[in-house]
């Protein structure tokens, strides 16, 4: 699991997931949140997902987490229902969601059977938080945190990477930080990664495709090419950033 | 230097000053020494007590009484508390009916225990079991009713569930609240043990005191108050620390 230094995605991950979404509705009593979405995600793709607060962006998350059920519609994993596909999805959520009673390590090893603190390690060491595995969670700052919750995630070689605002309640500095740094990971792992974010720099800066979600519906589908690492003085992604900042501005 | 002593020295100037104005107060025998007997006379007393081995024959029972008492009613209220917190069928079912059970006062149940235990270990037993049973089961219930969902969901989503999910996430989480209840739980624990045995028994700190006071012995009176002022203490300071022990995570432990 070496981190390769070349900003080329280095892996092919057979293991990281397709994602098909059909047709799918989703509501709370009377109240329409997504609306007829349809979605492909390729195997391994870095997809993020923009849109205001209360677009449905993070409803669309969960029902790929399958922490919510569709009202209608259909989601395919490899073209396997979820339940049946033996995919495996973690989560990084807006709170890092450290069990304040267990230390660094043991929240890393959360869920693991057999002999698990090597491979805990090597995770700990992959975010550069070795040194800190006995501590408690809660004498670790915000963005320590974060990183721990990221390796708590990739310690199960997930095939599919789910992050729903990890980084929003960062600082600038640290934001950017956590960005290389998942940036880098993904492109060593291979697996297949959804982002949530209203950041749009931050779906510019990482997304292989960026998703814009206006009430409950898909209004814009962008690839982006962009070598990686991108800088915001390339003049494209500039231009990118602008034209999603005016589309979610219009609306 | 100053500095460092004196904080030490000024929390007991009020108990040793008391003990000296007290033992000024007996010796030159302004009040009646059979009512308020001199420090050096309680000391006696106790020491003749402990060495006849009166003192520990009494104490034994007390604390087996407590301790008894303690665990089947902690026990009952603690796998209540987990079974409502986690059941709604069994929150429905059950806890109406205990906090009804609840409002009444342990220690109105008395007559009734004598005529239904006697005035064996049971009658006693029975009402520290009472009386420290809906404290632990309030708290062990708020404790895993208030445990962040977000946690919940997001062991599932790694994995846990049934007892790894329990015993990773659920029991830690309520702990600090399970503890609340039992350190509420030993003061009920020793109010209601003090009571049940001075109303009748033939043995115990509290059939000491009642015996005492057939013979105006305040003496020995004020041991067995003394003594029970010293359960309570070093009750607290136990579950204090197993406390620290098990909350060492907590941020009012870390340092």
């Amino acid at each position: 699991m070496g981190v390769p230094s070349l900003m080329e995605k280095a892996v092919i991950n057979d293991e990281a997931v397709q994602i098909h979404l059909q047709q799918i509705d989703k509501s709370f009593g009377e109240k329409t949140v997504l609306n007829n979405l349809s979605l492909e995600i390729e195997s391994g793709e870095f997809v993020v997902i923009v849109g205001k607060s209360g677009s449905g962006k993070s409803t669309l998350l969960r029902l790929v987490a399958g922490l919510e059920e569709a009202t209608s519609g259909q989601i395919t994993f490899n073209d396997k229902s979820i339940k049946d596909s033996k995919s495996s999805a973690t989560m990084m959520y807006q709170d890092s969601r450290l069990l304040p009673w267990k230390t660094v390590l043991n929240n890393v090893g959360l869920g693991l059977k057999g002999n698990w603190k090597d491979q805990a390690e090597k995770t700990l060491d992959l975010v550069g938080l070795l040194s800190f595995k006995d501590q408690w969670p809660s004498t670790l700052s915000g963005g320590q945190q974060q990183r721990v919750a990221l390796a708590r995630a990739l310690v199960h070689k997930p095939s599919l990477l789910l992050l729903d605002e990890p980084l929003s309640a960062l600082d600038a500095l640290t934001r950017m930080d956590m960005q290389n740094l998942i940036e880098k990971l993904w492109l060593s792992q291979g697996f297949t990664a959804l982002l949530v974010t209203h950041d749009v720099r931050e779906a510019v800066k990482l997304a292989d495709r960026i998703i814009l979600i206006e009430d409950g519906d898909i209004t814009l589908n962008i690839k982006n090419t962009g070598k990686r690492p991108r800088e915001f003085s390339d003049v494209s992604l500039v231009q990118m950033e602008k034209k999603i900042l005016e589309k979610i501005m219009k609306s | 230097m100053n500095n460092k002593i004196i904080p030490k020295i000024i929390p007991w100037i009020i108990p040793i000053g008391t003990v000296i104005v007290w033992q000024i107060v007996s010796a030159n025998e302004w009040v009646s020494t059979r009512l308020v007997p001199a420090p050096f006379t309680v000391l006696t007393s106790f020491y003749h007590l402990v060495m006849s081995g009166e003192l520990f024959y009494h104490m034994e029972i007390s604390l087996a009484r407590a301790l008894i008492g303690l665990l089947i009613g902690g026990g009952i209220g603690f796998i209540l508390g987990i079974a409502n917190g986690l059941s709604k069928f069994s929150y429905l079912f059950t806890d109406t009916s205990l906090q009804m059970v609840r409002n009444i006062p342990n220690l109105a149940l008395i007559p009734l225990v004598i005529i239904w235990f006697g005035i064996d270990e049971g009658a006693k037993v029975f009402l520290v079991a009472i009386g420290v049973m809906f404290p632990i089961y309030i708290n062990t219930l708020h404790g895993i009713k208030n445990i962040d969902a977000g946690f919940i969901e997001m062991g599932k989503m790694y994995g846990l569930k049934g007892w790894a999910l329990f015993k990773e996430i659920l029991l830690p989480g309520a702990l600090p609240s399970i503890f609340v209840g039992l350190r509420y739980a030993l003061g009920i624990m020793w109010i209601t043990l003090i009571v049940a045995e001075t109303i009748a028994t033939s043995r115990g700190v509290g059939y000491l005191a009642m015996t005492a006071q057939q013979f105006m012995q305040s003496d020995i009176i004020l041991i067995t108050i003394i003594l029970y002022a010293l359960f309570g203490k070093v009750a607290d300071l136990i579950a204090q620390w197993g406390e620290r022990k098990a909350l060492r995570w907590h941020k009012s432990y870390i340092k």
